[in-house]
């Protein structure tokens, strides 16, 4: 387990994270979400010892040296343009305290699991984006570190490499502990057990995405009719509030009521054409808008 | 250690892959045999080119071989001395500006090792290349104007090699704790500058590690000097200070990587 307590960053006068605290369970997957300059960067920076923090701790049950048991991959990782992709992740290997004996093959087989295995003998300058993205996650795991810090891994990725990168990071939370940032909120729906908005360098909201799902959504049930008058017609009607866009009419449901047997039993009594009805959920986009606006 | 001669062996494979081990002794090589050969043939040159006057006469000095070393020892010192150590005060900020170091910094890695793999790589190339300046200097001197004892001629380059040490930690030193521009700016004040200043006014004082190289090539002719080993325990000194001062900073600016 993982435990980060009042971590605080201060450049000057300026407060860039303030009073973080929060853990992760072994072989958790955790996601740091806010918006720009909310302070993702700053805290996964310190967390790789990169940065020192003007106050508070980082520490992890049982170990002493805790750079020794971190991967980091940057936003924008760079590489020698002169190295191979091999070279490279070798000479991290060895870095990272793996013999050299062995360095060699750990990096060969780090480069086969993250699909670079044809472009090992390639220089990095010769890279696509994509798989930079991949060398960096490479260097990140090749010594199995504890804990994996990824700073945006995707972002900068096409939605296929998006997915396979994900795919590739889903295979390695078996082995380690994840925490990455993000601000693309269908990855973390996707698979994260515990996600910590940030606003402003603190932690404004955290837990699973069903404890924040239940805490902010406003559950509502949505109509579409075939037509404008249909809709402003049945909201006269019907003795539920409800409110009216266009063609489709919202309603509000109130402790579990109307559910939504009552609301099609209601519907059959009209002549109205209905579209389509379903039971709302917020979107994790929905609900980062509300924790993170002011 | 390991985490040094895996350092090293970075460094060596980016001057080797950056033709650095090329062009630099190339470029020694090219200054040394220039003033044997130019001033050998001087008068000629001047014969075939010059619209001198009918009956002008022109007597050439007599140049003995520790006056053409010193000589060559001139040029090593203004071009080939800015060209080494502009390479030496980039070799750590650089990496710092443009990210690729954090792949260094996150890991647990001593930066004694890491300052002392560029020191030994930028060293290594450059005692090479004065050894092979030097030689190729000393070749065209002796097929020129004679030789120098074989001893002597190799503690003069063994002594100059010192100072080369000594300039190439300064500029290491700036590299650690300025970014580039301003660690370049430093060390060309500090050295290439310093050089003439002290070929200027030199003759003020008489310990100090910028003398080193011209006192080197005065050992070829064995004329006594009191000063040579003061100024030669003078630039040692000095070089380990720099260098543990370049460990520190090493250390100090690694969390100005860019992220």
């Amino acid at each position: 387990m993982i435990t980060v307590q009042h971590l605080t960053k201060s450049f000057g006068t300026q407060t860039v994270v303030s009073d973080v605290s929060f853990t992760l369970e072994n072989g958790s997957f955790t996601a740091l979400i806010g918006p720009n300059g909310a302070g993702k960067t700053t805290i996964l920076s310190m967390l790789a010892g990169l940065l020192k923090p003007t106050k508070g701790t980082v520490s992890m049950e049982g170990i002493k040296d805790i750079r020794k048991e971190i991967g980091f991959l940057p936003q924008y990782p760079q590489f020698y343009p002169w190295l191979t992709g091999l070279e490279f992740i070798e000479m991290t290997a060895k870095l990272s305290g793996i013999s050299a004996k062995d360095a060699k093959k750990e990096a060969e087989k780090v480069l086969e699991f993250v699909g670079l295995k044809d472009a090992i003998r390639k220089k990095t300058s010769q890279y696509s984006g994509g798989m930079k993205q991949r060398l960096g996650i490479a260097q990140a795991i090749v010594h199995k570190p504890k804990l994996l810090l990824l700073d945006e891994p995707v972002s900068s990725l096409d939605p296929v490499g998006r997915r396979e990168i994900m795919n590739l990071l889903k295979q390695l939370q078996l082995d380690s502990t994840i925490l990455y940032s993000t601000h693309i909120l269908n990855d973390a729906e996707e698979m994260t057990d515990q996600l910590l908005f940030l606003k402003k360098g603190q932690v404004v909201e955290k837990g699973s995405l069903n404890e924040i799902r239940e805490k902010f959504d406003v559950p509502r049930i949505r109509i579409q009719f075939a037509k404008v008058e249909e809709a402003t017609g049945y909201a006269s009607q019907t003795k539920w509030s409800t409110e009216v866009e266009g063609t489709v009419v919202y309603i509000h449901i109130k402790d579990h009521f109307p559910t939504m047997q009552q609301v099609m039993g209601e519907l059959s009594n009209y002549p109205f054409t209905v579209l389509k009805i379903e039971r709302e959920l917020l979107t994790l986009e929905e609900i980062f808008m509300k924790v993170v606006s002011p | 250690m390991r985490t040094f001669t895996t350092l090293f062996q970075k460094e060596l494979r980016e001057s080797w892959r950056s033709f650095k081990f090329l062009w630099m002794p190339l470029l020694f090589i090219f200054l040394g045999i220039s003033d044997p050969i130019m001033n050998y043939y001087m008068e000629d040159i001047l014969n075939a080119v010059g619209n001198l006057p009918e009956g002008f006469t022109m007597t050439f000095p007599d140049y003995t071989p520790a006056d053409i070393l010193l000589a060559s020892t001139g040029q090593f010192q203004s071009i080939g001395l800015i060209v080494l150590v502009i390479l030496a005060a980039g070799m750590i900020n650089r990496e710092r500006q443009n990210g690729t170091a954090l792949f260094l910094y996150v890991r647990p890695i001593s930066f004694t090792a890491l300052f002392f793999s560029k020191w030994a790589a930028i060293n290594l190339l450059a005692v090479f290349s004065v050894i092979l300046g030097y030689g190729a200097s000393m070749y065209y001197t002796a097929i020129l104007y004679g030789t120098v004892k074989p001893l002597l001629f190799i503690q003069m380059v063994a002594s100059y090699c010192v100072w080369i040490f000594f300039a190439t930690t300064i500029a290491l030193m700036f590299s650690a704790m300025f970014k580039t521009a301003l660690s370049i700016t430093f060390t060309v004040i500090l050295l290439p500058i310093g050089v003439l200043i002290q070929s200027l006014i030199g003759q003020f004082w008489n310990v100090s590690p910028w003398k080193l190289a011209d006192y080197s090539v005065q050992l070829l002719t064995q004329s006594e000097n009191e000063y040579y080993l003061k100024t030669l325990v003078l630039t040692i000194v000095l070089t380990v200070i720099f260098m543990i001062i370049g460990v520190l900073f090493t250390r100090k600016n690694a969390s100005t990587v860019k992220i």
